[in-house]
């Protein structure tokens, strides 16, 4: 394979959300000594960008994204091992993401935390049930720009607003921006407890994102 | 009428005195919790409080209906997975997936007697003995769907209802044996309506063909084991891609969140041979929670215009709404109320 076609069938691999044929790409890609990042921003990348825009259109849906970022992320993996130390790229910031304590699943936030990796953020996934003060913790520890905490229930939401009180307490909400998201969070609830923004699914996620971490 | 008359009038589509008021999701509230002065996590656990906090609805709040239980959690439970509690403010969650996709399960013959469902279907019964035939009450199970969900991990569910559907087969059965069993305790124990909630069948999680070809055949099986008693399905998200097809499951009513284009979806309901009632109205959150009485009154008004049959809340009631909001449903559905001839 040419590495235009190489970089075709890894977009294809992720679109198709085939994590075997994602990582027989890469496989591939290594074996014929292709640059690696050049493979996941040209090749994987644009895969999963395709992936958002059918989500949000309502073509695709959320089985077939677990199942595209999970290819993605096999074959990345498969990519990065053979990158030379220090030629990562350059992070375009850092997030701190969790889902609230009580909440049963993280799908979304996982997507979010694939996706923003993807536009280059380092990203500390917490997973899910995270304890509040986990959250303020890690914050202080990495010096992340940005915490984003989704809630998936009217039962669990109300830990958003506590965080954002937690941040002030820990006198860290001025370095900090804060994201909220979940199937229960709306604009007009992000609005109401002061969180600096609210996206509807991941691909929203990543362009607030980018707007926080260019402010 | 009494509360019950008006629910079971209200479901099947008969003239009502004015349009009922409750909740198919979750409902209990700290307020409640203070009125009543039964609390989570007892409530959770022991017939007693269960009963006691969920009859705060209607004599705290006027609903014309109570429901129990106000987790998601009975039927995963006795089926073996791990629960973790959440002291006074929150709902039991699934914290232990029992199963992986290809392990052998079947429905063991003592699950009524597992986990709390003794105390649940004994929570109907005290219900029943002191509401009587005056106020609805209602026993809610899990969908098949979701009840998967919490046996395998909803990751897992997800991945194999697009790649291999068919191996989901042997657990949506069980799962759905596991909802009807116990539904049908219910019934015998006194619940005059089964809501059925399969939140993990929404679209805003799987697609509509993997609704149509998965979740859908186990939920009307279902529906057909109880259709004695009325049958409330609520499935969360916008789902009026597929509200047709929640409808051919055979239920009574289908309660929805506000995202649903009402007005659409009523229109569809229309076209149907049989009545089905549209249940909702309300948005949880940002009216129930962070509005005003006056707010709610207007969600319930618009819900009306709307074609709404029965007013609810669309989600779970978040446990810190304050008790005026949801008593204003109530007083806005009383304000809809009939002319009475003079």
């Amino acid at each position: 394979m040419t590495e235009h076609e190489i970089l075709e069938a890894a977009t294809q691999a992720v679109v198709a959300a085939d994590e075997d044929k994602a990582v027989e790409v890469a496989k591939e890609a290594v074996a014929l000594g292709l640059d690696p990042l050049k493979v996941i921003n040209q090749g994987f990348t644009p895969g999963m960008r395709v992936v958002g825009d059918l989500f949000e259109r309502g073509t695709m849906f959320l089985p077939e994204v677990i199942l595209a970022s999970e290819a993605m992320v096999a074959a990345v993996a498969i990519l990065e091992e053979s990158l030379p130390e220090g030629q990562r790229e350059k992070q375009v910031g850092t997030v701190v993401l969790g889902t609230i304590e009580g909440d049963v699943h993280d799908i979304g936030k996982g997507i979010v935390a694939t996706l923003l990796r993807v536009y280059g953020f380092q990203v500390h996934d917490l997973g899910r049930d995270v304890a509040l003060t986990t959250f303020v913790d890690k914050v202080k520890e990495t010096g992340a720009g940005i915490v984003g905490s989704s809630a998936l229930m009217t039962t669990t939401m109300v830990g958003q607003k506590a965080l954002e009180k937690m941040l002030k307490e820990a006198g860290l909400r001025d370095q900090v921006k804060t994201m909220v998201g979940g199937a229960v969070v709306t604009q007009y609830w992000a609005d109401k407890i002061g969180a600096d923004a609210y996206a509807e699914n991941a691909q929203e996620a990543v362009a607030k994102a980018l707007e926080l971490a260019a402010n | 009428m009494t509360h019950k008359e008006r629910m079971l009038a209200a479901l099947a589509g008969a003239p009502v005195d004015r349009v009922p008021v409750f909740s198919a999701n979750q409902t209990a509230t700290y307020g409640q919790m203070d009125v009543s002065g039964a609390e989570w996590p007892e409530a959770h656990q022991k017939a007693g409080p269960m009963a006691k906090l969920a009859m705060a609805a209607h004599t705290a709040l006027g609903f014309d209906a109570v429901r129990v239980p106000y987790c998601q959690t009975m039927e995963s439970e006795a089926l073996g997975c791990g629960v973790k509690y959440a002291g006074r403010e929150g709902i039991p969650r699934i914290d232990v997936h029992a199963y992986h996709i290809g392990d052998p399960i079947s429905l063991p013959d003592d699950f009524l007697e597992r986990g709390r469902i003794p105390e649940l279907l004994e929570a109907v019964r005290i219900l029943k003995r002191e509401l009587g035939d005056e106020v609805a009450v209602m026993g809610n199970v899990v969908g098949p769907f979701s009840i998967v969900a919490n046996l395998i991990g909803i990751t897992e569910a997800l991945k194999a209802s697009f790649k291999k559907p068919e191996s989901l087969l042997p657990l949506l059965e069980v799962a759905e044996q596991a909802g009807t069993v116990l539904g049908r305790a219910l019934v015998d124990a006194g619940a005059d309506i089964i809501v059925i909630e399969d939140m993990m069948a929404s679209i805003d999680v799987i697609s509509p063909p993997i609704y149509r070809d998965v979740a859908q055949q186990p939920e009307a099986r279902q529906v057909a084991a109880l259709s004695d008693v009325p049958t409330i399905m609520h499935i969360c998200g916008k789902l009026n891609p597929i509200i047709s097809d929640v409808a051919a499951t055979g239920v009574s009513g289908i309660s929805v969140e506000p995202t649903v284009d009402a007005v659409a979806a009523r229109a569809v309901l229309r076209e149907l041979p049989r009545h089905v009632a549209l249940i909702g109205g309300v948005d949880a959150v940002e009216t129930l929670y962070s509005g005003t009485p006056e707010d709610v009154k207007r969600d319930v008004r618009k819900a009306l215009a709307d074609g709404y049959d029965l007013i609810a809340p669309g989600c779970s009631v978040p446990p810190s709404a304050e008790m005026a909001n949801l008593k204003a449903m109530v007083e806005a559905a009383e304000e809809s109320r009939a002319p009475q001839p003079a």
